[in-house]
């Protein structure tokens, strides 16, 4: 399965958008570029899917005002762009684009997240993947460390074949940013599930206490908000491999949403929900339960903390009751509590006691 | 005996005048070092601009500070001016009398109202330092200048004089120096920089003193330059006669026992501002005074029974007296446009409004409040404005919060106007500075330290008005620029934007560049008019182009019309478009009609301007659809100026307001007369159609 175009299927879709501009043009209309709501007001449960995918909300940006007439200059600007990558057989990363923009004129962006969204902006309405328009993220991808095995093509196009747990260093197989079939082939492994993980600090002490061996278990750090990468090979593993893929991170609302991003889709990227959402993760911890049940240390939910709770009462990823009760819970007890927290009981306390009595509770341990 | 109790008393008198300077340093202006060395160079600047008014010479002033002894706080201050000098015989009268100033019963507006004049720099210095003040003075009938150093004898009040002599005063380029008067002495004193300071106070002087050219040079030797705006001198003031309204028991008095009058009728009608023959005898009629009796042989009840007819408190046959006002030609206003010069010289600024209030009169006292606002980019956003308080020219630097003019400033709601003020109330908080002035015959302060004016209801009742008006005018300034903002924006998504999309776009597709027109019409949606006003450094005009696009689908008809500064002595040269006179100040072109993606451009130039006078002109239509970058022309408010003008220039030619619109084929009957709800409603005082301009 590969959401990838091929560079003559991209360059078609890309001069749809640049079409839809020119035609008004000529009728006489102020230039448009139509694309779906990216909002949450605009995501739906795709039944088919199993993940949340963008609605039929279509918001038309038109160049009747300044700023949104620039977007569609920059566009054209990427358009060009991509196409001369393409053509070239180069790639870039956004950031280099960002740079390259300076030399656009009119069409140049004022910040870097100006472009990335417009990268954005067009992945979803051409359905094709960043990938297929040569661009790169900056971040690279996560982290993975335990006995499996897999299989990825080099700098030079030869395949290497490495064991995550026998071939790498403390710090683990480093996921690269293309996760796809023409870079990376799942080979063989010897666990029985995935615990994707938030913080690099938590991540070093499992493997410090030799939690992947102890419990049989694949170790993925997500550097926070994952990458899409990361997103993909836990995708790709969980149902290549049918192994079932629990989320352990701190326990606050911005956790929820890495959470939500994993297992539903996340809102900026609902279009490619399908290939980055491993619907059959589960959340382990930490919960607002398990601050009181461990009498973890605590903060205060902040003014933002709070806002953003309520915004996910209204999320439609957060509709089911398990969510709402988690999230109202946590909005009684007005507490947030880190993964670190746990350390209060010993450095041991995660992996002996903790986590056995989470995963026990999915049927896992 | 008889010798010691002379010496015990001449030492008693001696210690006397030092005691009573002593006791009421604070409010002669030496009660600390800073603000001794502030009234040092107040006494003498003033002295020096009051003497070139009289003179009618544009002063030329010099004020330099010198640090003597750090330490002990020895400071030497010189000033020079080129005023008309003083005779010889004269300099010890000026400089050594206290409070024998001939001012103290001239009723006219004058700067030296305050403080007791150059004698008590003087006195101080020669009391903190023991050094005498050497004074060189030059007058234009004599080849050279009189020097002497000037002490004061306590005993005697009267002025002492060393080192008198002769000398060639000779300009800094080896010129003979025509005339004037140089001032050094040394006090021990202290110098700062803030908001009260020797600087600030000669800043605050050249704003409200537009005709003088000031510099200083303050102890680190930098050199503080503030030039002349203006060729113009202030208006020569006339004293008047006191207004019976405004006169105490005790003036009275010593008026009846002074006057040389042989009847009562006689005395009212000559000495009183505002007393007709008639009034004189209703006045004297309602005190139950005899109308030929002598003013000398007036008793203490009769004085009583007048002032009280005066006051109306008496009164005739059931009815108050009437009197006519003062004349109100005794005061000196600084007048809008200096006041915008004076403001633009010291404050870097894009948006400056003023306004001058008609003179009245408040219980016998001509007054006349005049107000300023700067705005924009130089000043800090985040702070309280900075308040510019001044009483007749004179800048007023300490106890802002207890004075009429900072309250009036603190009692409108300036959030309306676009200015931050927490709870609508206080000083407001922007990127602008305020400025109050105040000229009367009869300053009332809060108290001897002459510093913060005295509440006054009517006083406070007029700089509100003004200060309204003037918030309005901020209120539109600001509302403009945005919608210019706005007008900007879109000519630039038209003019580069859109070209860019429809070139790139075709050259991605491999296509032709489409046509553009549609496109932008459909875009803009929109008359719009754009003017230009620059100063011509070639020409020494004032080049101004008003152009309108019609970004329509359809024909469009107006009439444009545009302010410009007759009232101020412009001429317009070179206007091609023809048009014809509004009203003054306002010219009308009627233009043809305009065809869909068609401009008009209208240019003329304003000769008799210096740079910087004009520097925006308001643009107003006629016509039914919405002109983006223009107002609609407020009918009412047109002819409400016009009703002002044929008031003001009785018997001139008067335009004609019948004219008016008459063919305007666009006009839509139906349309609300105004949009300008907020119409100025003070009376008779419509004149800021420009209610001020970018700087």
């Amino acid at each position: 399965m590969s959401a990838s175009h091929t560079p003559e299927e991209t360059k078609i879709a890309l001069h749809e958008v640049v079409a839809e501009m020119y035609d008004k043009i000529v009728k006489g209309e102020p230039p448009t570029m139509t694309l779906p709501v990216r909002t949450k007001s605009n995501i739906g449960f795709d039944e088919k899917l199993g993940v949340y995918k963008y609605g039929k909300k279509r918001s038309v940006r038109d160049a009747t005002s300044l700023g949104s007439a620039k977007q569609l200059l920059r566009a054209l600007h990427v358009v060009e762009f991509i196409e001369g990558m393409i053509d070239a057989g180069k790639s870039s990363t956004l950031r280099e684009m960002y740079y390259i923009s300076e030399g656009w004129g009119l069409g140049k962006f004022s910040s870097q997240n100006e472009s990335n969204n417009l990268a954005e902006d067009l992945e979803v309405v051409t359905k094709c993947l960043r990938e297929d328009f040569k661009l790169r993220p900056e971040e690279d991808g996560a982290r993975m460390i335990g006995n499996l095995t897999l299989r990825e093509r080099n700098r030079r196009g030869e395949w290497m074949r490495i064991n995550a747990r026998d071939d790498v260093g403390d710090s683990g197989y480093g996921v690269p940013y293309n996760v796809e079939e023409e870079k990376i082939e799942l080979l063989e492994h010897d666990i029985s599930f995935i615990m994707a993980i938030e913080t690099g600090g938590m991540f070093d002490r499992l493997i410090e206490n030799g939690f992947d061996e102890a419990f049989n278990c694949g170790l993925v750090h997500l550097k926070g908000q994952p990458a899409r990468s990361t997103r993909r090979i836990l995708k790709r593993m969980s149902e290549e491999w049918d192994l079932p893929v629990v989320v352990f991170l701190d326990g606050d609302p911005w956790s929820f949403r890495i959470f939500a991003s994993i297992a539903y889709g996340a809102i900026k990227t609902a279009h490619i929900s399908e290939y980055l959402a491993t619907p059959s993760a589960s959340y382990l911890g930490i919960t607002a339960g398990d601050i009181e049940a461990y009498d973890l240390p605590s903060d205060d939910l902040s003014p933002r903390d709070i806002d953003a709770l309520k915004a996910e009462l209204s999320d439609p990823r957060f509709a089911d009751g398990w969510w709402q009760e988690q999230i109202n819970m946590m909005l009684e007890l007005g507490k947030k509590a880190e993964q670190q927290s746990l350390a209060k009981y010993g450095l041991d306390f995660v992996t002996d006691t903790y986590l056995p009595e989470k995963l026990a509770e999915l049927g896992l341990a | 005996m008889a010798g010691t109790a002379e010496r015990m008393a001449k030492n008693q008198k001696q210690v006397a005048i030092s005691e009573f300077f002593e006791k009421n340093k604070h409010f002669l202006g030496f009660d600390s070092l800073t603000r001794s060395l502030i009234t040092a160079v107040k006494e003498a600047v003033d002295n020096s601009l009051d003497a070139c008014e009289e003179a009618r010479i544009l002063p030329e002033i010099k004020v330099k500070i010198t640090k003597i002894d750090d330490k002990k706080n020895i400071i030497e201050l010189q000033t020079e001016d080129n005023g008309p000098g003083i005779p010889k015989r004269s300099i010890e009268k000026v400089f050594g009398q206290l409070l024998f100033g001939s001012r103290f019963h001239a009723i006219r507006q004058s700067r030296g109202q305050q403080g007791i004049g150059i004698t008590g720099v003087v006195m101080y210095s020669q009391l903190t330092t023991g050094r005498k003040t050497h004074v060189r003075s030059k007058i234009a009938t004599e080849t050279s200048a009189a020097t002497v150093d000037i002490g004061l004898d306590t005993r005697k009040n009267k002025a002492t004089k060393t080192n008198e002599g002769r000398e060639l005063w000779e300009n800094a380029d080896g010129t003979l120096k025509e005339h004037g008067l140089e001032i050094t002495c040394r006090m021990k004193a202290k110098y700062q920089r803030g908001r009260q300071s020797v600087y600030q106070y000669l800043r605050m002087t050249s704003i409200v003193n537009p005709h003088a050219e000031i510099t200083f040079v303050d102890p680190d030797g930098e050199v503080h330059h503030w030039a002349r705006v203006t060729e113009r001198l202030p208006r020569k003031v006339e004293s008047i006669k006191p207004h019976p309204h405004g006169i105490h028991l005790g003036t009275l008095q010593r008026m009846c026992t002074e006057s040389t009058d042989t009847r009562m009728t006689s005395f009212l009608y000559k000495n009183f501002s505002g007393v007709s023959s008639r009034a004189a005898k209703e006045l004297l009629a309602a005190a139950e005074i005899e109308e030929k009796a002598k003013p000398k042989s007036m008793k203490p009840d009769h004085i009583r029974a007048l002032l009280e007819a005066f006051q109306g408190e008496r009164q005739l046959n059931g009815k108050v007296v009437k009197l006519l006002n003062p004349p109100t030609n005794c005061l000196s206003p600084i007048e809008e446009l200096l006041i915008k010069k004076g403001l633009s010289k010291t404050i870097d600024s894009r948006f400056v409004t003023t306004m001058t209030r008609v003179p009245t009169v408040s219980q016998g006292n001509p007054y006349q409040v005049e107000v300023g606002l700067i705005f924009g980019d130089g000043m800090a956003a985040d702070k309280p404005v900075e308040v510019l308080r001044f009483a007749n020219r004179v800048p007023l630097m300490y106890q802002q919060g207890g004075c009429l003019l900072t309250k009036a400033i603190e009692s409108v709601d300036w959030r309306q106007y676009g200015l931050d003020q927490a709870g609508g109330r206080g000083v407001p908080k922007g990127p602008a500075a305020i400025l109050v002035h105040l000229a009367s015959t009869n300053v009332q302060f809060t108290s001897e330290a002459k510093e913060a004016l005295a509440d006054n209801a009517e006083v406070m009742d007029e700089v509100r008005k003004a200060m309204l008006e003037m918030g309005r005018g901020l209120r539109k300034h600001l509302e403009k620029k945005k919608k210019m903002v706005k007008v900007q924006e879109k000519f630039e998504l038209v003019n580069d934007i859109i070209p860019a999309i429809a070139a790139k776009s075709a050259a991605i597709l491999n296509r032709p560049v489409p046509d553009l027109a549609g496109s932008i019409t459909r875009i803009m949606g929109a008359v719009i008019a754009e003017s230009a006003t620059v100063w011509n450094k070639e020409t020494k005009q004032t080049d101004v182009s008003i152009t309108l696009f019609n970004y329509t689908s359809r024909a469009r008809a107006y009439t444009l019309l545009a302010s410009w500064p007759e009232r101020e002595g412009a001429v317009m040269e070179g206007n091609q478009t023809g048009g014809r006179k509004e009203a003054t100040g306002v010219w009308a072109w009627k233009l043809d009609t305009l065809e869909p993606g068609h401009t008009y451009t209208i240019t003329y130039s304003l000769s008799g301007l210096e740079k910087g006078d004009w520097t925006e002109t308001d643009v107003f239509y006629r016509g039914s659809q919405e002109v983006i970058g223009a107002s609609k022309m407020d009918e009412k408010l047109l002819e409400e100026i016009r009703r002002q003008e044929s008031r003001g220039e009785e018997g001139e030619d008067d335009e004609e307001p019948s004219e008016k619109g008459a063919e305007e084929e666009e006009t839509d009957p139906a349309a609300p007369p105004s949009q300008e709800d907020e119409t100025p409603k003070s009376g008779g005082q419509q004149t800021l159609m420009g209610y001020g301009s970018d700087a």
